[in-house]
């Protein structure tokens, strides 16, 4: 690394208001010119905020972005893209019907007798550009048809052909493959090296921010918390910089002994939402007075795990019983008959009716009791608003009242709306998934709180969650998912946060040792 | 026997072509807004619309291209209007476009009654029609020939519409950005232009081909304004977009269809069969094929799927 | 009295944005007036006139009234879960036409028996053309807008074939053009008041009003169908039996549309004809989406909207101004509406930056 290199981007104070989120807090960074800059952080930290900021997507609330030495008046794309700065979106921006030219060359495409596209001319374009970079692909494939990971070729080639030379790759390797990835590191690599380009890299995989970077960046609820360089900092640093929250919390006293079998999933298959297999061949077992946390980083198919114990998704394989009973098949009101509650890891597009107040969001799955209706019909309007004014102020919910649309809360209280309704259904088995994600610390500490107590009273608990001091703090065991399998099972006290994340990476199975990494 | 050579004639085709023309334009402009991700169910008011302006500048300015250049400028502002709501505003498309529809209805009756003095309908020897064409030389072919020849030049004029929206949204980046305003708005976007933008084209591109379409019908079809006289072809031409999957040469056919359909019906009548009966086909038709294209994704996808299981079991 | 004001004060905005609307729209109305040589004001009396003017046009006023309440309220019983049914206009037909045909089979028969008969076949009829389009929905995702267009078309048609000049269920009674046979007069619904199309109709509609407002607000039933209408999701992740509200949502939606097929022609028509509905669906339908689908809401502005809508004809007959001029003013109130609602989205966006900007100035400082 060569050391006097100048600032190619300049972030000088942004700070980003969103309703009710404050995405981005005072953060001023400088990004050099040829380096590899690492973004890490949890989700919801504001990394994505802020590089959209910096391709034109958001106009900051306040502070200042310069590229290049020149300061960014208007927030726009076509902006961004003229003085070089291009970006590779999570979700990948390209059209499915158009070939991959087509997409490559989108806004800017080569022209015939003035108005024409010339398609040919696209095609030739392309193929010389994929050559030039190394980037093998079909200028006249449809893209829909084609690899994730040749989708994300397509998309750094849109940025290249437009001329790019600081690229930003938001979670690029979320969708690949490690073959996949290795691929595409080696890609950047030889851009940078070759071709003096200057890659920004969002992750929140810390061993990619040690295999790729060369400085890194630290983002924690929307403040940026440090810059280091790579060589300087090791995984276990980097990770108590993101989560930084271990020494805030007192013990919670866990209480009784394990019981019956209430959740059991055997050799579970289910797809995902294109069709492609996520979880592949999951047995597990989770007793009464027991949580049992997966540890897995996004996208490794504990969503659908989740998804399919609940009946949300259908299993395309293999059995699960409930209290015994047999699950898998059945829709999510079924299940939840048999004895389950569920807290989904999205609220805001699954756990709540938005526009509905906390009363009407509180009382669905018990609207036809009889304490609440009269034969299941009619609703007793008083003894709703008692019972929601009662889940209100056990639940600690801050705010107007219970007559509060639930869109306008903050992500904590609404969170806490969706834990009183679930948890107070008092099933035996409850699936939790995220509990507390997006969520205050001081609601954060609540919800835990609340969910060793279901413990301490004879529960079966499943705990999904991406912040790994959480499930270490509330699990009895763990087991570690990676690619749709289970690759390690541990009992709480045993494991350290450092072993599990080789397990969560699938550089380490409890099968057999490390593999290469 | 003989009957089938009453129904399937010339004059039939003659007929399909008459019917599908007004159909085939409304429809070109829909197809423009369904290409840009806007539902666009208020086509019925436009046509009606720029129906009613064509006939009265024709009368006004005894110059058929006057009603429908008039008609056509209209077209452009109603598409204003209607992206303004849509597009600015992001008014529910679905709205805007059913009161679009009562507005145009009520607007060219009131009109209609305010300005000609009448009810119903105005039919005026001052109302210039346009010009119907013939070419000497294909009388020398047979159906060809009778078939081609003496349609009203809008018939023409519309054939090359159709290549011409084919070729802008299939060969030019405009075309290229309007549809991936409706597809993915969102990599039109990063790309750097707005997708707002090319969904007001789209809108005000529907507005043109639905003032054509009216012009059409008031002084290439028929020679006069009748109230309500779009009857409901602003639907059929939102039927025959969803049925050419917003395709030109498709959508092209899939008026044809309707208009063959139309003409067929008309026909049958003479030989006892019901054209309401015939009507109904189309329409039922695009139901079906709806159904049919969520039934062969979903079968895909599946398959798909079973696929990766048996490669899991192998791999175990 | 306590509730009504509390609901006003939460309505507010909306309320007020109403009421200058409705107050734009006929200003503009009247300027058309104005502009085409007549007296608006004139006008506008000779419309209230034509709407309020005796027992016999008040009838009238209020038997339009009650085919916009009850269109509109169909809107919404399956707008609340979440599903357009833009066919209404199709399941009108339908409902008019098997109510009518079933009358007309059991002419002689007690109307203890024929008459509920009628209407369990007005239901039956409009419920299962609903029922089409909601299954392809539910279970397909095809859309239901789309399919609802389509079949307005496929059933208008039919109609019309069945009743006309050589259709099976066409009439013979001489000097009819069109038509199906009379209904009995038995069977007829008692007119209210001479000669005015005011039937016990009425007395249904307000049944049929109560159940839809009765069941929207105050059961568990209404609870689930909202938060189904509100997040397909949610419902589903809750457990709730969403398809089956969906698809039941819009059967009784048909079904209701089957109903006004049924009165217009039990209440005044007698017999089923192709014009037996001129777009009544359409305006009942905007109707209820002007009032946001709130049910009391769309009583209130049904009876506004069939005062200018009946009195329209009356100003048309005794003044000349043209009568269509009541489309176009509750087309200038849908458009002042829905420009409110983009407006007012804008203008909360623009405080809540403006708010932002200014608490993070003072943090900075």
């Amino acid at each position: 690394m060569k050391d006097t290199k100048e600032t190619i981007v300049k972030f000088e104070n942004i700070s980003m208001q969103f309703p009710g989120v404050l995405a981005n807090d005072d953060v001023s960074l400088e990004i050099k010119k040829g380096e590899i800059f690492a973004l890490v952080g949890e989700n919801g930290a504001g990394k994505s905020t802020l590089m959209n900021i910096l391709y034109g997507l958001h106009t900051p609330t306040a502070g200042n972005v310069y590229v290049k030495g020149q300061k960014i008046e208007k927030f726009k794309p076509m902006g961004a893209i003229e003085k070089g700065v291009g970006m590779v979106h999570q979700h990948f921006m390209l059209v499915p019907s158009f070939t991959v030219a087509q997409n490559i060359v989108l806004s800017r495409e080569p022209k015939k007798m003035k108005f024409l596209y010339d398609l040919k001319k696209a095609n030739s374009q392309v193929r010389e550009l994929s050559e030039d970079y190394g980037l093998k692909v079909d200028p006249e494939a449809v893209v829909g048809e084609i690899s994730v990971g040749l989708q994300q070729r397509v998309e750094i080639l849109k940025t290249l052909y437009r001329g790019a030379d600081v690229l930003i790759l938001d979670e690029p390797t979320a969708v690949l493959t490690p073959q996949e990835t290795d691929e595409l590191f080696k890609v950047i690599r030889r851009i940078v090296e070759e071709k003096d380009m200057t890659v920004i890299i969002i992750t929140h995989k810390l061993y990619e921010v040690m295999a790729i970077s060369d400085r890194v960046g630290v983002m924690r609820q929307g403040k940026l918390i440090g810059v280091e360089e790579t060589k300087n900092v090791n995984e276990r640093i980097l990770a108590s910089m993101m989560v930084g929250r271990e020494v805030l919390f007192d013990k919670i006293e866990k209480t009784g002994e394990p019981g019956n079998v209430l959740i059991e999933a055997d050799n579970l298959f289910v797809a995902d939402n294109r069709g492609l297999m996520a979880v592949n061949g999951v047995s597990l077992k989770v007793r009464a007075g027991e949580i049992l946390g997966v540890a897995a980083i996004e996208g490794n198919g504990q969503s659908e795990l989740v998804e399919a114990l609940t009946g949300m998704r259908s299993v395309k394989q293999g059995q699960i019983y409930i209290c015994g009973q047999e699950a898998s098949g059945r829709d999510p009101g079924e299940i939840r008959k048999m004895g389950l509650a569920h807290i989904p890891e999205d609220r805001i597009s699954t756990g709540v009716a938005m526009p509905s107040s906390i009363t009407d969001n509180m009382i669905i799955g018990k609207e036809r009791r009889s304490e609440f209706s009269v034969k299941g019909i009619h609703l007793k309007r008083s003894s709703v608003a008692r019972y929601a004014r009662e889940l209100f102020d056990k639940f600690d919910l801050r705010g107007a009242g219970v007559d509060t649309e639930v869109g306008s809360l903050s992500g904590g209280n609404m969170q806490k709306v969706v834990v009183a309704r679930e948890f107070s259904l008092d099933t035996p088995v409850l699936i939790v998934a995220q509990p507390t994600r997006g969520v205050d610390v001081g609601a954060m500490e609540f919800i835990h709180k609340q969910i060793i107590e279901k413990r301490n009273h004879g529960c079966a608990i499943l705990l999904v969650s991406a912040d790994l001091d959480e499930v270490m703090r509330l699990s009895d065991r763990i087991i570690t998912m990676y690619e749709g399998r289970i690759t390690g099972e541990f009992k709480a006290q045993e494991i350290d946060k450092r072993d599990i994340g080789y397990y969560m990476t699938g550089s380490r199975t409890a099968g057999g040792g490390e593999e290469g990494a | 026997m003989e009957h089938i050579f009453d129904v399937f004639n010339i004059g039939l085709l003659q007929n399909t072509l008459r019917t599908a023309t007004p159909v085939i334009l409304a429809a070109m402009g829909g197809l423009m807004t369904e290409q840009a991700g806007i539902m666009n169910i208020g086509m019925d008011g436009m046509i009606l619309i720029g129906a009613f302006v064509a006939v009265a500048f024709s009368f006004a300015c005894a110059s058929a291209s006057i009603g429908v250049l008039i008609a056509v400028l209209c077209g452009i502002l109603i598409g204003l209007f209607f992206a303004l709501f849509v597009v600015k505003l992001k008014s529910d498309e679905f709205i805007i476009g059913m009161a679009l529809n009562t507005f145009a209805g009520g607007l060219t009756v009131f009109l209609l009654r305010s300005i000609f003095g009448v009810k119903g309908t105005f039919s005026n020897s001052g109302i210039v029609a346009l010009p119907k064409v013939h070419l000497d030389f294909l009388d020398s072919i047979p159906v060809i020939g009778p078939l081609l020849n003496d349609n009203s030049i809008f018939v023409y004029i519309t054939w090359i519409l159709v290549f011409l929206a084919w070729l802008f949204l299939y060969r030019t980046p405009c075309g290229f950005w309007l549809r991936a305003a409706g597809e993915h708005p969102e990599s039109l976007e990063t790309a750097g232009i707005n997708p707002d933008k090319m969904k007001l084209m789209a809108s005000v591109l529907c507005g043109i081909f639905c003032g054509f379409a009216g012009a059409h019908l008031s002084l290439g079809y028929l020679t006069m304004f009748t109230e309500g006289m779009s009857n409901s072809r602003g639907f059929i031409a939102f039927a025959c977009v969803i049925f050419g999957m917003a395709n030109p040469p498709k959508v092209f056919l899939a008026a044809l269809l309707f208009g063959f359909l139309d003409a067929l019906g008309l026909r049958l009548q003479s030989v006892g069969v019901p054209s309401d009966l015939t009507s109904t086909v189309p329409y039922i038709a695009t139901v079906l094929m709806l159904v049919y294209v969520v039934v062969s994704t979903d079968r895909k996808k599946k398959k798909k799927t079973k696929q990766q299981l048996v490669e899991a079991s192998e791999r175990a | 009295m306590h509730k009504i004001t509390q609901s006003i004060k939460q309505n507010k905005t909306y309320l007020i944005s109403l009421i200058i609307s409705i107050t734009a729209a006929l200003i503009i109305g009247g300027i058309l007036m104005d502009v085409t040589g007549f007296n608006p004001f004139e006008s506008y009396g000779a419309m209230l006139r034509g709407a309020f003017g005796s027992a016999r046009v008040f009838g009238n006023t209020l038997t339009k009234m009650i085919t916009l309440c009850l269109t509109g309220l169909a809107m919404t019983v399956c707008a609340k879960a979440g599903l357009f049914n833009v066919g209404g206009e199709g399941q009108l037909f339908l409902g008019g036409l098997a109510a009518t045909m079933t009358g007309v089979y059991l002419q002689g028969a007690s109307p203890l028996i024929a008459v509920p008969l009628a209407f369990l076949s007005a239901i039956v009829a409009g419920g299962l053309y609903a029922w089409i389009p909601a299954v392809l929905k539910v279970k397909l995702k095809v859309s239901e807008v789309i399919t609802t267009i389509m079949l307005n078309s496929v059933a208008i048609y039919v109609c019309t074939y069945l009743v006309n000049s050589s259709g099976p269920l066409a009439t013979h009674d001489k000097g009819v053009l069109g038509g199906s046979d009379a209904v009995p007069e038995a069977f007829r619904f008692a007119q209210l008041i001479p000669k005015s199309n005011l039937s016990t109709a009425i007395f249904y509609s307000a049944v049929i009003a109560f159940l839809c407002w009765y069941i929207m607000q105050k059961t568990s039933i209404g609870l689930e169908m909202k938060v189904t209408g509100e997040n397909e999701r949610f419902a589903f992740f809750a457990g709730l039996p969403k398809d089956k509200l969906m698809i039941w949502s819009m059967v009784a939606s048909g079904a209701i549309c089957g109903l006004v097929g049924m009165f217009e022609v039990y209440g005044y028509q007698i017999r089923f004809q192709d014009s037996i509905s001129n777009e009544f669906y359409y305006d009942g339908m905007l109707v209820a989406m002007i009032m946001n689908y709130n049910p009391v809401g769309i009583i209130i502005m049904s009876f506004f909207f069939a005062v200018i809508d009946i009195g329209a004809s009356a100003m048309e007959f005794s003044t000349g101004v043209s009568g269509e001029i009541s489309e176009i003013i509750f087309a200038v109130i849908i458009f002042l509406m829905a420009a409110e609602k983009g407006i007012s989205k804008a203008i909360t966006k623009k405080n809540l930056q403006r708010k932002v900007k200014k608490t993070m100035g003072k943090e900075v400082q």
